[in-house]
């Protein structure tokens, strides 16, 4: 592919109208972050649209992998093909080798959702180069190898839906959140730019902006924290993952004109002051 | 209950203002096939009962209701005469407005009643039916509201000057809305378009579509999916959002500027 814009020339007309919308069928979808409640119900979504799915946690460890596993064998019930992938995300050898496995499987790779998260909260001045390093890998280095190592395979074949699972934090300053904030703002910009980049090339790259969720690790735990969460958040409450995948699913399954954007699911909490 | 029924609008009774052509008949439409019922309403007749018989022949109720959204007298028998034919209004698609008169010259060469028809054609009538239809969400205890915006809502043009201040304000009216009625279980979203050309003098006026990064022009039926999406129980937890269906438009800005030629590390070699 060139580096240089394409020439001024109309690239490539709109796909027909589908017979069914949102429709998944045929497609083969990567879901990273499936070891957490929300990327299992994400690929669980896709397979419900009819996508087959091979899902991934963060970090392979082994107490992960059973994880990854167990939402495998929920698009397993559904009569979807899956593929249980051990893989550390941070790794670019190990997520080029994932990438690789599910093309040797499948022939092809359609749809990669990036929903891995590593929440981490600390004051600034307290954060380690160690906790800065890692909370930048987890939560963006792991989407730019992911990208790169998916969009290869998408380039090849003129066609791709990338959509990467981000949060509010990178949008209002969280205090104590410095470093995740840096990276998911981090994974706002990279969606902004890689979708410009590959715009032409049927590729679209799109952001779910989530707001505080129910299962989000660390986050309402707390009885006080959730009490003070549910008071100031302007829907009363967190989000739960049923209004998280809905998004996840129209933009898979986009006709191609959406792309470099971001969807909102926070129950107004970013329309506010 | 699966995503796919989600993303339905079964037994659910959609307004759609400027439904007589073009995007709102396509969103009516993708309505319809999501099982939608659909009120038509705009200020041609003719274009809202062809709309409404296409509705019906998907097995969907229709009424076609004529209505100018200028006047709020008209817009709250719009209402008054939707729920009397369909029974009830679960979303109101507000999809009314364009561009007016004297829209497009620098702003000392425009009169005040071209600027405030304007403004009226886009901004008030998103108020007028907005407050049309809110008692009813309230007594039905539920409600989508979907208005319609731009990017030129969010980003300068010159000399578009009612154009861009109009469509803002429907942005933002549209975030405070959201958080006026998002605890009455109404949610209130705006859709940016990026350019979707109606006429072929659109399409040519906006360069055959080669400055938008994917590298054409939206297809009007490519609105459905996202409108009925939002108007779905799937979106259920978006409300006060802006969403964006423009080529990459915003993202990259119009090419070549969201390009950068190859610029390797200090010493390393290119």
């Amino acid at each position: 592919m060139s580096d240089q814009p394409s020439p001024p020339a109309a690239a490539g007309g709109a796909l027909p109208p589908p017979e069914r919308p949102f429709d998944l069928r045929g497609r083969v979808a990567l879901v990273t972050g499936a070891a957490r409640p929300l990327g299992g119900a994400i690929a669980l979504a896709l397979a419900e649209a009819g996508a087959d799915v091979a899902l991934a946690g963060l970090t392979g460890s082994a107490d992960e992998h059973f994880q990854v596993n167990s939402a495998a064998n929920q698009v397993w019930s559904l009569g979807r093909r899956h593929l249980a992938l051990q893989v550390d995300l941070t790794d670019p050898v190990a997520v080029e080798a994932a990438v690789q496995r599910v093309e040797d499987e499948w022939r092809r790779l359609d749809l990669l959702v990036n929903a891995q998260d590593l929440l981490f909260a600390m004051p600034f001045g307290e954060t380690s180069l160690e906790e800065w390093n890692a909370t930048l890998a987890a939560n963006l280095t792991s989407v730019a190898l992911t990208c790169q190592a998916a969009g290869r395979v998408m380039l090849r074949a003129g066609y791709g839906r990338i959509v990467n699972v981000a949060s509010v934090a990178g949008d209002r300053g969280v205090m104590n959140m410095t470093a995740y904030a840096a990276a998911k703002s981090g994974v706002l910009a990279l969606t902004r730019a890689l979708a410009t980049e590959w715009a032409r090339t049927g590729v679209t790259v799109n952001m779910v902006q989530v707001g505080w969720y129910e299962d989000q690790a660390g986050i309402g735990d707390d009885p006080e924290h959730r009490k003070t969460l549910t008071k100031i958040l302007p829907a009363r409450a967190l989000v739960t993952n049923d209004e998280v995948t809905g998004a996840v699913v129209m933009l898979a399954a986009d006709s191609g004109y959406f792309t470099g954007q971001v969807v909102a699911v926070d129950g107004a909490a970013t329309a506010r002051i | 209950m699966t995503v796919l029924d989600r993303l339905r609008l079964d037994g659910r009774v959609a307004l759609i203002t400027g439904s007589g052509r073009g995007l709102g008949r396509a969103m009516a439409l993708a309505f319809a096939d999501a099982g939608a019922d659909v009120v038509c309403s705009a200020r041609t007749q003719a274009e809202i009962d062809a709309v409404a018989d296409e509705v019906r022949a998907k097995g969907r109720r229709a009424a076609a209701v004529r209505a100018d959204v200028t006047d709020s007298a008209s817009v709250e028998r719009m209402v008054e005469r939707s729920l009397a034919e369909l029974g009830r209004i679960d979303i109101l698609v507000h999809n009314a407005g364009g561009r007016t008169a004297g829209d497009g010259r620098p702003l000392h060469m425009i009169s005040e009643a071209d600027w405030l028809a304007g403004i009226d054609a886009n901004l008030t009538s998103a108020v007028s039916c907005i407050r049309a239809v809110i008692p009813p969400m309230l007594e039905q205890g539920r409600g989508k509201i979907l208005t319609t915006a731009s990017g030129l809502g969010l980003r300068g043009n010159r000399d578009l000057n009612m154009y861009t201040a109009a469509k803002a304000g429907v942005i933002n009216l549209t975030r405070s809305l959201a958080l006026s009625y998002g605890r009455h279980n109404i949610q209130i979203n705006t859709m940016a378009l990026g350019l979707f050309p109606q006429t072929e003098a659109q399409a040519t006026r906006w360069g055959g579509g080669r400055y938008i990064p994917v590298g054409r022009f939206g297809t009007t039926w490519e609105i459905g999916p996202v409108a009925v999406f939002l108007c779905s129980p799937a979106a259920d937890g978006i409300n006060g959002a802006v969403i964006v269906q423009d080529g990459g438009g915003l993202a990259g800005g119009v090419t070549p500027f969201g390009w950068a030629p190859r610029i390797p590390l200090p010493g390393a070699s290119a």
